[in-house]
């Protein structure tokens, strides 16, 4: 994608602040983020710098103190409740560090079920969940529940449930943080490989970093705020 | 798959609180199943000794005798009772499911031993024949039932409530003298023989109560005239239609008939349907109450351990009306199975109870115990069904509300 594109993300001046303990915690500081079409970008820092909580914000599951967030040329502040279930369900992906399949329903069924909500046809269904997992790999796996699949096979279907309805972002939290190094390698090129055939673009965010390298882009955040902004190093 | 048959499968993820569940619907529906067995084996019980006991399934009497009293009054004017009723009574005995139609002539007044205290009676005139045909029975406490063929003049007969003998002191075979006016309104007096003391059931009837032999209470009112004919029919159930049967009867005749169903003449009956229902009301609504918050708990904790998944189902679209339409197809299926295994073991139950052939005490309008033998009520068993399924989605209402208002973030945190 052309860096001229408008960006599928702009995120500016987000802040957030928790209380914990009667203490209140500056999660962020006044964060400004833009994200272009087809671009990966890490987002790292150590734990408490905001990386979870920036991710939060972008993927609409919470509200900003300050500070606005368009996706797609929307501003999800204007939505409704339900406007954001259903931009979530329309236009985001999610990726979460504990896989979070739902544990009665086959690989094959997780996929399904973003589509399952859109009330998108049976068959239509099964044709681009069964394709979504043949490109991760699982078509052989489609009726196994998630107990019955390695750590690596439930982050893959993850990110076949993130990706089967053509998302315009997808966001991921940790999603090597429960994998061993080889299943992390297999899981992320999966990830870069897929967001670039489907045009999508992703927000990572890890501690890891052999999947930040791998990552175009790079936010590092310190203390609530951007402390860098850059390329990361090729990985071999 | 569709989140409903979703919920199906969400029930088999934590086996023991589902079976627990399972089995809290199963009970509160056989409960329901084993308190509508007893409703109508007690209502079916009463009803039947009611009819049997004298009141029949119909009752022909003239409209000028109804006016301005109730069905079952006792104290009808002698000038507006049937004439004619001999063909009457033919007819109706021609019709199906028709076993008699007999007459009955009501007596009021007095009685007393030579040299007694006179006592007031409400006494009946009957056909002791036609009424065993009909299956009535009368409770004899001492002495013998009145003869069915009609008594010879001067060897008349009369059955005295238990409350009446006791009165008058009178015993089986003791004369006794009674006084009561006739058609004329002239006083006359006739000599009974005791045949035999009787119960209805009923303790202040029984101190009033008094039966003769139809041609006695003619004798003793000088009369040709009979109060009523009271239709006994093979089966209760056939009450309406023969109603219809014998309404389109008396319908061409000269005097104006009324034709009255038992219901409408056992005001006793409605009492005490009413009493039962009202207490059985109450019993239902406590364990209603009792599965509704029992099934709720339930409900709750599986919303809480499944926080995170509920998070991660709103993170990725599930709208609230979704995700409530999933938590109470759970519910819903929950209550469905539930009622159904309890309509199963409803089934066990009743058969096992009615094998026990326990005892229970006389019902209403009975002297002797009962062998308890529990209804089964067809619409009880797919009423109890409907109404667990009603139970647990209004359990669910508290577990959906917690869902739906969930915060996102803060379910995807929750360990």
């Amino acid at each position: 994608m052309g860096t001229n594109a408008a960006p599928v993300l702009v995120a500016s001046g987000l802040a957030k602040s928790y209380r914990l303990g009667g203490v209140r915690v500056d999660a962020l500081r006044g964060v400004d983020l833009e994200v272009r079409p087809g671009e990966i970008v890490a987002v790292a820092g150590p734990s408490g710098s905001g990386k979870s909580t920036l991710l939060n914000l972008l993927g609409t599951l919470d509200d900003p103190d300050q500070g606005r967030v368009e996706v797609d040329g929307v501003d999800v502040a204007r939505l409704s409740e339900r406007g954001r279930t259903l931009f979530r369900r329309r236009r985001l992906g999610f990726v979460f560090q504990s896989f979070n399949l739902v544990p009665v329903l086959s690989a094959l069924e997780n996929v399904e079920y973003p589509l399952l909500l859109d009330d998108v046809p049976r068959r239509v269904r099964l044709e681009r969940a069964l394709a979504m997992l043949a490109a991760v790999g699982l078509e052989g796996r489609a009726r196994h529940r998630p107990d019955q699949l390695s750590g690596g096979e439930r982050q893959r279907v993850a990110i076949a449930r993130a990706l089967v309805h053509r998302p315009r972002l997808v966001l991921a939290d940790e999603p090597t943080g429960n994998l061993d190094s080889a299943a992390a390698a297999v899981v992320v090129e999966l990830l870069e490989r897929l967001v670039s055939d489907l045009g999508a673009s992703v927000v990572l965010a890890s501690h890891n970093p052999a999947v930040i390298g791998r990552a175009r882009r790079c936010v590092h955040l310190r203390d609530g705020r951007v402390a860098a902004d850059g390329a990361t190093e090729p990985q071999p | 798959m569709k989140l409903a048959l979703l919920g199906l499968r969400n029930l088999a993820r934590n086996r023991r609180r589902t079976t627990i569940s399972l089995a809290i619907v199963g009970a509160g529906t056989v409960a329901l199943l084993l308190t509508a067995g007893f409703i109508r084996f007690s209502f079916d019980g009463l009803k039947e000794a009611m009819i049997h006991g004298g009141l029949g399934h119909l009752e022909v009497a003239s409209a000028d005798a109804l006016a301005g009293r109730q069905p079952g009054a006792l104290d009808r004017s002698l000038r507006h009772g049937l004439a004619d009723w001999l063909e009457l009574q033919a007819e109706l005995e021609a019709l199906p499911h028709v076993e008699a139609a007999a007459a009955t002539l009501q007596v009021m007044g007095m009685a007393a031993l030579p040299d007694g205290d006179p006592v007031s009676f409400i006494g009946l005139g009957v056909e002791p024949g036609r009424e065993r045909r009909m299956g009535f029975t009368v409770r004899l406490v001492d002495g013998n039932d009145l003869d069915v063929a009609p008594p010879a003049e001067g060897d008349d007969r009369a059955l005295l409530g238990r409350g009446l003998a006791d009165a008058l002191g009178a015993q089986p075979g003791d004369v006794v003298t009674l006084l009561a006016l006739n058609a004329d309104g002239m006083l006359n007096a006739l000599d009974v023989r005791v045949a035999g003391v009787v119960t209805t059931g009923v303790a202040d009837l029984d101190t009033r109560f008094l039966k003769l032999h139809l041609e006695s209470a003619r004798r003793l009112l000088q009369t040709d005239l009979v109060s009523n004919l009271v239709v006994g029919l093979d089966r209760t159930e056939h009450t309406a239609a023969a109603k219809a049967a014998v309404e389109a009867i008396v319908a061409g005749r000269p005097q104006p008939l009324i034709v009255t169903g038992w219901q409408e003449r056992a005001s006793f009956y409605g009492q005490v349907r009413n009493l039962y229902l009202g207490v059985f009301a109450f019993l239902g609504s406590i364990v209603f109450v009792l599965v509704v918050l029992a099934c709720s708990n339930t409900l709750v904790m599986a919303v809480m351990e499944r926080m995170r998944e509920l998070g991660t189902l709103r993170a990725i679209g599930t709208t609230g009306s979704q995700l409530a339409v999933m938590l109470l197809s759970e519910a819903l299926w929950l209550g469905v199975l539930g009622g159904l295994i309890g309509d199963l073991a409803g089934l066990g139950a009743i058969a096992l109870v009615n094998a026990l052939r326990l005892k229970m005490p006389p019902p209403p309008g009975a002297v002797s115990p009962i062998d308890l033998q529990l209804a089964y009520v067809p619409e009880a068993f797919a009423g109890a069904v409907a109404l667990m399924v009603v139970v647990l989605a209004l359990a669910a209402l508290a577990p959906i509300a917690k869902a739906v208002r969930l915060r996102v973030v803060e379910a995807l945190d929750h360990v």
